[in-house]
Protein backbone atom coordinates (compact mmCIF):
# COMPACT_ATOMS: atom_id res chain seq x y z
CA UNK A 1 0.00 0.00 0.00
CA UNK A 2 0.98 3.39 -1.17
CA UNK A 3 1.11 6.00 1.32
CA UNK A 4 1.71 9.63 0.48
CA UNK A 5 4.16 11.88 2.53
CA UNK A 6 2.67 14.79 4.02
CA UNK A 7 2.26 17.96 2.50
CA UNK A 8 4.72 20.88 2.97
CA UNK A 9 4.08 23.38 5.53
CA UNK A 10 2.90 26.83 4.10
CA UNK A 11 5.30 28.57 2.16
CA UNK A 12 4.74 32.17 3.97
CA UNK A 13 6.94 30.68 7.09
CA UNK A 14 9.89 32.23 5.29
CA UNK A 15 8.32 35.97 6.19
CA UNK A 16 9.05 35.72 9.58
CA UNK A 17 12.83 34.99 9.64
CA UNK A 18 13.01 37.63 11.77
CA UNK A 19 9.94 38.25 13.73
CA UNK A 20 12.25 37.62 17.08
CA UNK A 21 14.20 40.72 16.13
CA UNK A 22 11.67 43.22 14.82
CA UNK A 23 8.25 42.46 15.30
CA UNK A 24 6.92 44.53 12.60
CA UNK A 25 8.98 43.14 9.69
CA UNK A 26 6.80 40.17 9.33
CA UNK A 27 3.05 40.55 7.89
CA UNK A 28 0.19 40.18 10.79
CA UNK A 29 -2.11 37.67 10.77
CA UNK A 30 -5.34 37.75 8.47
CA UNK A 31 -8.66 38.86 10.15
CA UNK A 32 -10.87 36.64 11.22
CA UNK A 33 -13.43 35.12 7.88
CA UNK A 34 -16.48 37.17 7.78
CA UNK A 35 -19.63 35.11 6.07
CA UNK A 36 -19.28 32.62 3.99
CA UNK A 37 -15.82 30.68 2.95
CA UNK A 38 -14.91 27.39 1.08
CA UNK A 39 -13.49 24.33 3.28
CA UNK A 40 -11.84 21.47 0.88
CA UNK A 41 -14.87 21.94 -1.58
CA UNK A 42 -18.12 22.72 0.74
CA UNK A 43 -19.21 26.11 1.79
CA UNK A 44 -19.66 26.84 5.14
CA UNK A 45 -20.79 29.43 7.29
CA UNK A 46 -20.34 31.63 10.19
CA UNK A 47 -23.33 32.79 10.90
CA UNK A 48 -24.66 30.47 13.33
CA UNK A 49 -28.36 30.41 13.26
CA UNK A 50 -30.89 26.95 12.54
CA UNK A 51 -31.56 26.95 8.67
CA UNK A 52 -35.34 27.16 8.09
CA UNK A 53 -37.10 23.77 6.73
CA UNK A 54 -37.99 25.05 3.40
CA UNK A 55 -33.83 26.16 3.01
CA UNK A 56 -33.55 22.60 3.39
CA UNK A 57 -36.36 21.86 1.35
CA UNK A 58 -38.66 20.21 3.68
CA UNK A 59 -42.35 20.98 4.07
CA UNK A 60 -42.72 22.18 7.58
CA UNK A 61 -46.28 20.87 8.85
CA UNK A 62 -46.89 23.29 11.83
CA UNK A 63 -47.79 26.88 11.89
CA UNK A 64 -45.22 29.71 10.57
CA UNK A 65 -45.36 32.52 13.20
CA UNK A 66 -42.86 34.36 15.58
CA UNK A 67 -44.86 33.02 18.36
CA UNK A 68 -44.79 28.93 18.54
CA UNK A 69 -46.61 27.08 21.12
CA UNK A 70 -44.28 24.57 20.85
CA UNK A 71 -46.16 21.86 23.53
CA UNK A 72 -49.40 22.33 21.36
CA UNK A 73 -46.86 21.52 18.06
CA UNK A 74 -44.96 18.84 19.90
CA UNK A 75 -48.16 16.75 20.99
CA UNK A 76 -49.99 16.78 17.60
CA UNK A 77 -46.90 15.87 15.31
CA UNK A 78 -46.55 13.32 18.51
CA UNK A 79 -50.04 12.21 17.64
CA UNK A 80 -50.03 12.52 13.94
CA UNK A 81 -46.89 10.18 13.91
CA UNK A 82 -48.44 7.58 15.35
CA UNK A 83 -51.36 7.94 13.16
CA UNK A 84 -49.01 7.47 10.58
CA UNK A 85 -47.15 4.53 11.82
CA UNK A 86 -50.80 2.77 11.81
CA UNK A 87 -51.71 3.69 8.31
CA UNK A 88 -48.13 2.21 7.26
CA UNK A 89 -49.06 -0.95 9.64
CA UNK A 90 -52.46 -1.43 7.15
CA UNK A 91 -50.81 -0.28 4.06
CA UNK A 92 -48.38 -3.36 4.26
CA UNK A 93 -51.09 -5.62 4.99
CA UNK A 94 -53.58 -4.63 2.21
CA UNK A 95 -51.32 -3.07 -0.31
CA UNK A 96 -47.54 -3.54 0.36
CA UNK A 97 -46.37 -2.25 -2.54
CA UNK A 98 -47.48 1.48 -1.45
CA UNK A 99 -45.72 1.82 1.22
CA UNK A 100 -43.43 4.18 -0.53
CA UNK A 101 -45.30 7.51 0.45
CA UNK A 102 -46.43 6.32 3.76
CA UNK A 103 -42.73 6.17 4.89
CA UNK A 104 -42.16 9.34 3.48
CA UNK A 105 -44.63 11.28 5.43
CA UNK A 106 -43.10 9.80 8.83
CA UNK A 107 -40.15 10.38 7.74
CA UNK A 108 -41.38 14.39 7.15
CA UNK A 109 -42.96 14.24 10.50
CA UNK A 110 -39.41 13.21 12.65
CA UNK A 111 -37.49 16.19 10.67
CA UNK A 112 -40.13 18.58 11.64
CA UNK A 113 -40.22 17.15 15.24
CA UNK A 114 -36.36 17.10 15.09
CA UNK A 115 -36.76 20.98 13.92
CA UNK A 116 -39.09 22.18 16.06
CA UNK A 117 -36.47 20.46 19.12
CA UNK A 118 -33.63 22.60 17.68
CA UNK A 119 -35.95 25.82 17.06
CA UNK A 120 -36.27 25.36 21.09
CA UNK A 121 -32.02 26.00 22.20
CA UNK A 122 -32.16 29.06 21.63
CA UNK A 123 -34.15 29.70 24.13
CA UNK A 124 -32.83 27.25 26.10
CA UNK A 125 -29.63 29.17 25.66
CA UNK A 126 -31.13 32.50 27.24
CA UNK A 127 -32.74 30.53 30.09
CA UNK A 128 -29.27 29.46 30.75
CA UNK A 129 -27.86 32.76 31.00
CA UNK A 130 -30.70 34.50 32.90
CA UNK A 131 -30.00 31.38 35.67
CA UNK A 132 -26.38 31.89 35.31
CA UNK A 133 -26.67 35.87 36.11
CA UNK A 134 -29.20 35.28 39.06
CA UNK A 135 -26.52 32.84 40.73
CA UNK A 136 -23.94 35.00 40.44
CA UNK A 137 -25.53 37.85 41.69
CA UNK A 138 -27.02 35.76 44.58
CA UNK A 139 -23.25 34.75 45.25
CA UNK A 140 -21.92 38.34 44.88
CA UNK A 141 -24.61 39.53 47.55
CA UNK A 142 -23.57 36.53 50.49
CA UNK A 143 -19.97 37.97 49.14
CA UNK A 144 -20.33 41.78 50.38
CA UNK A 145 -22.99 40.65 53.74
CA UNK A 146 -19.90 38.21 54.76
CA UNK A 147 -17.31 41.33 54.26
CA UNK A 148 -19.53 43.58 55.81
CA UNK A 149 -19.92 41.58 58.71
CA UNK A 150 -16.04 40.77 58.68
CA UNK A 151 -15.30 44.09 59.00
CA UNK A 152 -17.22 45.26 61.51
CA UNK A 153 -15.96 42.71 63.57
CA UNK A 154 -11.99 44.03 63.13
CA UNK A 155 -12.91 47.25 63.91
CA UNK A 156 -14.66 45.97 67.07
CA UNK A 157 -11.78 43.94 67.67
CA UNK A 158 -9.03 46.79 66.64
CA UNK A 159 -10.66 49.50 69.04
CA UNK A 160 -11.40 46.96 71.83
CA UNK A 161 -7.55 46.47 71.81
CA UNK A 162 -6.32 49.91 71.19
CA UNK A 163 -8.67 50.66 74.54
CA UNK A 164 -6.63 48.04 76.43
CA UNK A 165 -3.30 48.73 75.08
CA UNK A 166 -4.36 52.61 76.15
CA UNK A 167 -5.50 51.50 79.31
CA UNK A 168 -2.05 49.98 80.24
CA UNK B 1 -29.33 15.43 30.41
CA UNK B 2 -31.24 18.25 29.90
CA UNK B 3 -35.16 18.07 28.70
CA UNK B 4 -34.53 19.03 25.27
CA UNK B 5 -31.73 16.34 24.68
CA UNK B 6 -34.19 13.87 26.39
CA UNK B 7 -36.60 14.70 23.93
CA UNK B 8 -34.59 14.63 20.82
CA UNK B 9 -33.84 10.66 22.19
CA UNK B 10 -37.19 9.80 22.72
CA UNK B 11 -37.82 10.91 18.86
CA UNK B 12 -34.74 8.71 17.93
CA UNK B 13 -36.05 5.95 20.13
CA UNK B 14 -39.24 6.46 18.71
CA UNK B 15 -37.88 5.36 15.07
CA UNK B 16 -36.04 3.31 16.37
CA UNK B 17 -38.89 1.24 17.77
CA UNK B 18 -40.83 1.96 14.66
CA UNK B 19 -38.49 0.08 12.33
CA UNK B 20 -37.52 -2.53 14.57
CA UNK B 21 -41.49 -3.62 15.11
CA UNK B 22 -41.79 -3.30 11.07
CA UNK B 23 -38.34 -4.76 10.05
CA UNK B 24 -39.29 -8.18 13.14
CA UNK B 25 -43.08 -8.61 11.71
CA UNK B 26 -41.74 -8.59 7.91
CA UNK B 27 -38.90 -11.24 9.01
CA UNK B 28 -40.70 -13.33 11.11
CA UNK B 29 -44.00 -13.38 9.88
CA UNK B 30 -45.32 -16.98 9.26
CA UNK B 31 -45.85 -17.83 5.12
CA UNK B 32 -49.89 -17.20 4.18
CA UNK B 33 -51.43 -19.44 2.43
CA UNK B 34 -52.01 -19.07 -1.11
CA UNK B 35 -54.29 -21.60 -1.79
CA UNK B 36 -56.85 -24.01 0.06
CA UNK B 37 -55.42 -26.92 -2.38
CA UNK B 38 -51.96 -26.80 -1.42
CA UNK B 39 -50.95 -29.32 1.37
CA UNK B 40 -50.50 -28.18 5.21
CA UNK B 41 -46.85 -27.49 5.97
CA UNK B 42 -44.97 -30.36 8.34
CA UNK B 43 -45.25 -29.40 11.66
CA UNK B 44 -42.73 -27.13 12.62
CA UNK B 45 -39.16 -28.28 14.80
CA UNK B 46 -39.54 -27.86 18.45
CA UNK B 47 -38.28 -23.97 18.78
CA UNK B 48 -34.84 -24.25 20.65
CA UNK B 49 -35.18 -23.62 24.34
CA UNK B 50 -33.51 -19.92 24.47
CA UNK B 51 -36.83 -18.58 22.19
CA UNK B 52 -38.53 -17.31 25.29
CA UNK B 53 -41.13 -15.52 23.33
CA UNK B 54 -43.42 -16.63 21.18
CA UNK B 55 -43.81 -14.79 17.07
CA UNK B 56 -47.29 -14.71 18.52
CA UNK B 57 -46.97 -12.15 21.17
CA UNK B 58 -44.32 -10.22 19.20
CA UNK B 59 -46.97 -7.69 18.12
CA UNK B 60 -48.66 -7.27 21.12
CA UNK B 61 -45.27 -6.22 22.47
CA UNK B 62 -43.69 -4.65 20.51
CA UNK B 63 -46.92 -2.17 19.84
CA UNK B 64 -47.16 -1.89 23.70
CA UNK B 65 -43.34 -0.35 23.90
CA UNK B 66 -44.32 1.98 21.05
CA UNK B 67 -46.96 3.43 22.52
CA UNK B 68 -45.33 3.72 25.82
CA UNK B 69 -42.74 5.76 24.11
CA UNK B 70 -45.28 7.91 22.48
CA UNK B 71 -46.41 8.70 26.01
CA UNK B 72 -42.93 9.16 27.30
CA UNK B 73 -42.51 11.76 25.06
CA UNK B 74 -45.94 12.98 25.68
CA UNK B 75 -44.77 13.66 29.21
CA UNK B 76 -41.49 14.84 28.73
CA UNK B 77 -43.61 17.88 26.34
CA UNK B 78 -45.24 18.37 29.78
CA UNK B 79 -42.75 18.98 31.80
CA UNK B 80 -41.25 21.59 29.19
CA UNK B 81 -40.50 24.57 31.37
CA UNK B 82 -41.69 27.40 28.57
CA UNK B 83 -42.52 30.20 30.67
CA UNK B 84 -43.04 32.18 27.82
CA UNK B 85 -43.28 35.87 27.45
CA UNK B 86 -40.72 34.74 24.73
CA UNK B 87 -37.94 35.88 23.03
CA UNK B 88 -38.50 40.04 23.96
CA UNK B 89 -39.54 39.01 27.70
CA UNK B 90 -36.16 36.86 28.26
CA UNK B 91 -33.81 39.66 26.54
CA UNK B 92 -35.55 42.31 28.77
CA UNK B 93 -34.82 39.92 32.02
CA UNK B 94 -31.21 39.31 31.11
CA UNK B 95 -30.80 43.29 30.52
CA UNK B 96 -32.15 43.79 34.08
CA UNK B 97 -29.95 41.05 35.50
CA UNK B 98 -27.22 42.55 34.24
CA UNK B 99 -27.93 46.01 34.86
CA UNK B 100 -28.42 44.51 38.68
CA UNK B 101 -25.51 42.45 37.99
CA UNK B 102 -22.96 45.43 37.68
CA UNK B 103 -24.63 47.27 40.75
CA UNK B 104 -23.48 44.59 43.17
CA UNK B 105 -20.23 43.90 41.49
CA UNK B 106 -19.64 47.95 42.29
CA UNK B 107 -21.09 47.61 45.81
CA UNK B 108 -18.28 44.42 46.30
CA UNK B 109 -15.70 46.24 44.80
CA UNK B 110 -16.57 48.90 47.47
CA UNK B 111 -16.16 46.70 50.40
CA UNK B 112 -13.52 45.29 49.30
CA UNK B 113 -11.64 48.54 48.83
CA UNK B 114 -12.57 49.09 52.50
CA UNK B 115 -11.71 45.87 53.60
CA UNK B 116 -8.11 46.46 52.35
CA UNK B 117 -8.05 50.08 53.86
CA UNK B 118 -8.88 48.66 57.47
CA UNK B 119 -6.31 45.67 57.07
CA UNK B 120 -4.23 48.72 56.08
CA UNK B 121 -4.67 50.30 59.43
CA UNK B 122 -4.94 46.56 61.30
CA UNK B 123 -1.16 46.28 59.96
CA UNK B 124 0.08 50.29 61.33
CA UNK B 125 -1.73 49.53 64.48
CA UNK B 126 -0.30 46.08 65.17
CA UNK B 127 3.82 47.72 64.05
CA UNK B 128 3.09 50.56 66.43
CA UNK B 129 1.61 48.21 69.71
CA UNK B 130 4.96 46.10 68.54
CA UNK B 131 7.41 49.05 68.40
CA UNK B 132 6.37 50.53 71.67
CA UNK B 133 6.27 47.23 73.49
CA UNK B 134 9.76 46.82 72.20
CA UNK B 135 10.50 50.41 73.66
CA UNK B 136 9.72 49.30 76.63
CA UNK B 137 11.58 46.60 76.81
CA UNK B 138 14.57 48.00 75.80
CA UNK B 139 14.13 50.62 78.50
Amino acid sequence: MATATYPPPPPYYRLYKDYLQDPKSAPAPPPPVVGTYVCFGSTYTTDDILPSLEEQGVRQLYPKGSNIDFKKELRSLNRDLLLHILELADVLVSRPSQYARRVEDISLIFKNLHHLLNSLRPHQARATLIHILELQIQRRKQAVEDIKRRREEAQKLLKESLGAFEAQ
Amino acid sequence: MDIISQLQEQVNSIAALTFNTFGTLQRDATPVKLSPNYPDPPPAPVPPPDDATKFEDQPKLMSAALVKAAKQFDALVAALPLSDGGEEAQLKRIEELQAENDAVGQELQRQLEAAGLLLCSILITFSYFFSSIILTLLF
